[in-house]
């Protein structure tokens, strides 16, 4: 049990360090990687359903389609927005909101 | 005293300081509560909401606040004061206010729905603290820019055999940001490349010296030997101050680095600047890891490079120039900046960080514990320059790290080589950010009165424009004051942001109100002094002398000490107002944030 418990923690740390580092080394790309994507997703919702945030577009049947899929995503999007001064602004990534 | 004993003061000093002290105020005044929801959790987006692991923020964290700030300052702190105080500074300075700074800025973003330290002030303090925050930001991240563009261009010049591992670095960023983001190579496969690619062409540096010394000549000969600018620098001849000459060769480093720079603030951040840090990182990261345990093992493997070659102290009030004065206190206390405390790191930590803090209990050990890291790092580069003793600030700093790095059997030659280019690595690349977050900012705070600086062209060329006026006056250790000066107030203003909110909430406010009173007096007594060192010993030589760039570049650093105390004031007395609002009549406590699970 104790060499175990010994192990165990050996383990523990040893993923601690993997996970340190990830942090120094790997996360900005990850962090940047996924601003990308959201990035180009926030232009999809834009385009195909900016009327939930009062965008003037036409409302295509594609629009209505489309809608069941992104459903998850739409409180978020949403919010995303809402922190813009306008919809087409966004703050720089290397800004990170200072 | 020799490097082990030193180690020793500094592993104890962040056990104890973490354990009796940190941990205390966490438990006792914060009350973190690992059940209670972060912004992260709350808002999560995916992108800038999202939890993230301890150990992964953690490594983060400090990847993002470490730089060349524990670096330079200790250099020129040593060097001008001597080892002694520059310990003593780290060491106090770490345990009672840097780990309280970043801690408590973490904390004053978490407890108040992931706002940056800007919009806090705006609902805590004042809607114009804000407006005045970002002239603050803007100025204090142009003296950093300009000390580090005077004092790479000067390194790379000097020192022929960095020259090719450093274009390998920048060509090698480049070749990685292709790899991974465009070519969608794995990022161990790309590392090893690009990174090992780099490394080589550094330790080559000695094989290429020849080439690039050929290089400065011809650059020279193009004027005839003349210099292009001549000014007076009250650093040089031992600080009795000299004349000084900006020569062809030193010129054009000092451009080749701004085009770098402006490459690295308008290419997509994917291109250029995050690749190209993360090189640099590596290169970093080996040197300082190979410094600090060769700095532990020295005292038995090879005690010569672990004795302390230049004096404990060396004077209350060093001379420098004809009419410069430069009293330890407050001047330490600036010189010194990131190892023992820091406003960049509360910036950052208030958003980079906060918003990704998965777990309250996490706050201390990501935030406090990245700012003792720093402190290691502080101590490691004073420790360099203390036994490295030969040459300028910067050639002792590496002629000492070298020395350690010999002690793995690295050849001294080499190890100096990879000495040098680690130093002048962090330098550059967080340069080039600075630059990008400088165009950024001025877009932030001006682009609506002044559409043109939305243009991030225009915004860009600006911010290096100043920069390099600012290298022209040559006195970079006044530049790197004036930043240091700065950057502290900023961390005194981020102090009192965290006091007024814990009075606005009815908490003991006294871990945070004593530093900050202390850091705010000191800052601004620091920036005056540093002021009038600028007017009598640079501008006033240069006025007489009919010179009119240093004249110019020196009277812009005298502006801006001046516009940087003024926005203290406001925003000090706007913070006090405020603070007397709070303790007669505390905020309604903020709204309970709902449990998690």
């Amino acid at each position: 049990m104790p060499l175990r418990g010994f192990t165990g923690r050996l383990a523990g740390g040893w993923e601690a360090v993997k996970q340190f580092m990830y942090g120094l080394t790997g996360h900005e790309f990850a962090r940047h990687a996924l601003e990308m994507r959201h990035e180009m997703e926030a232009v999809f919702m834009v385009v195909t359903l900016g009327d939930l945030i009062g965008v003037p577009i036409l409302p295509p049947i594609y629009s209505l389609r489309l809608l069941p899929y992104v459903v998850p995503e739409i409180a978020t999007w949403k919010r995303n927005m809402a922190r813009r001064k306008e919809f087409w602004e966004r703050e720089e990534y290397d800004m990170h909101g200072v | 005293m020799n490097t082990l004993l030193a180690v020793i003061i500094g592993a104890l000093t962040v056990y104890l300081a973490y354990t009796l002290y940190a941990r205390r105020i966490d438990r006792n005044v914060i009350q973190s509560d690992p059940k209670r929801a972060t912004p992260a959790t709350l808002y999560m987006d995916g992108v800038d909401f999202m939890p993230t692991n301890r150990n992964i923020l953690f490594g983060y964290h400090f990847k993002s606040i470490a730089a060349a700030g524990p670096i330079v300052g200790a250099i020129v702190a040593a060097t001008l004061w001597g080892w002694l105080p520059a310990i003593i500074w780290l060491v106090l300075g770490v345990s009672f206010i840097g780990w309280a700074s970043d801690y408590s800025a973490i904390v004053l973003s978490v407890r108040n729905e992931g706002n940056s330290l800007s919009a806090v002030a705006h609902r805590l303090v004042s809607p114009r603290t804000r407006t005045v925050l970002f002239l603050f930001i803007f100025f204090y991240l142009l003296l950093v820019a300009g000390a580090f563009v005077g004092i790479m261009a000067t390194v790379l010049e000097s020192q022929p055999r960095t020259q090719f591992g450093i274009i390998l670095l920048v060509a090698m960023g480049l070749l990685l940001g292709q790899m991974l983001y465009r070519w969608r190579t794995g990022l161990v496969g790309a590392t090893i490349l690009t990174v090992g690619i780099t490394l080589l062409a550094i330790l080559a540096g000695p094989l290429t010296e020849g080439i690039f010394k050929g290089l400065n000549a011809a650059l020279n000969g193009m004027t005839g030997g003349a210099p292009i600018v001549t000014y007076f620098d009250p650093t040089l001849a031992g600080f009795k101050g000299a004349e000084a000459k900006i020569m062809p060769s030193l010129l054009f480093w000092a451009i080749a680095i701004c085009v770098f720079c402006y490459a690295g603030s308008v290419l997509p951040i994917w291109r250029m600047a995050q690749p190209v840090v993360y090189v640099g990182f590596w290169i970093t990261a080996m040197a300082m890891v190979l410094g600090l345990g060769g700095a532990a093992l020295a005292t038995f493997v090879k005690p010569e490079v672990a004795q302390f070659q230049i004096p404990a102290f060396k004077g209350w009030n060093p001379q420098m120039g004809p009419a410069g004065i430069m009293p330890l206190w407050p001047m330490l206390f600036v010189t010194i900046a990131c190892g023992a405390i820091s406003g960049w790191h509360a910036l950052f930590g208030a958003v980079g960080t906060a918003r990704q803090i998965e777990n309250e209990a996490d706050m201390l050990p990501v935030g406090g514990g990245s700012m003792f890291t720093e402190f290691l790092l502080g101590l490691l580069a004073l420790l360099a320059v203390s036994v490295g003793a030969k040459g300028a600030p910067v050639g002792a700093f590496a002629n000492g790290l070298g020395g350690f790095i010999s002690v793995w059997g690295v050849p001294l030659q080499y190890a100096v080589s990879l000495a040098f280019a680690a130093f002048i690595v962090i330098v550059l690349v967080v340069t080039q950010l600075l630059f990008r977050v400088m165009r950024v900012t001025l877009t932030e705070w001006l682009g609506e009165v002044i559409p043109p600086l939305r243009n991030q062209h225009v915004a860009s060329f600006i911010s290096i424009a100043l920069a390099i006026l600012l290298v022209l006056t040559g006195t970079w250790i006044y530049l790197w004051q004036l930043f240091g000066g700065a950057n502290q107030l900023m961390a005194a203003l981020s102090l009192l942001l965290v006091t007024v909110w814990l009075a606005s909430v009815g908490k003991n406010w006294l871990y945070a109100g004593i530093p900050m009173i202390f850091m705010y007096i000191t800052t601004v007594a620091a920036i005056l002094v540093t002021a009038y060192n600028i007017y009598f010993n640079v501008y006033q030589p240069n006025l007489a002398a009919g010179r009119t760039l240093p004249v110019v570049g020196s009277g812009l650093m005298v502006l801006v000490a001046i516009l940087l105390v003024v926005a203290a004031a406001f925003i000090g007395i706007d913070g006090w107002r405020a603070f007397m609002r709070y303790l007669r009549r505390p905020a309604p406590a903020p709204k309970a944030a709902p449990a998690r699970g």
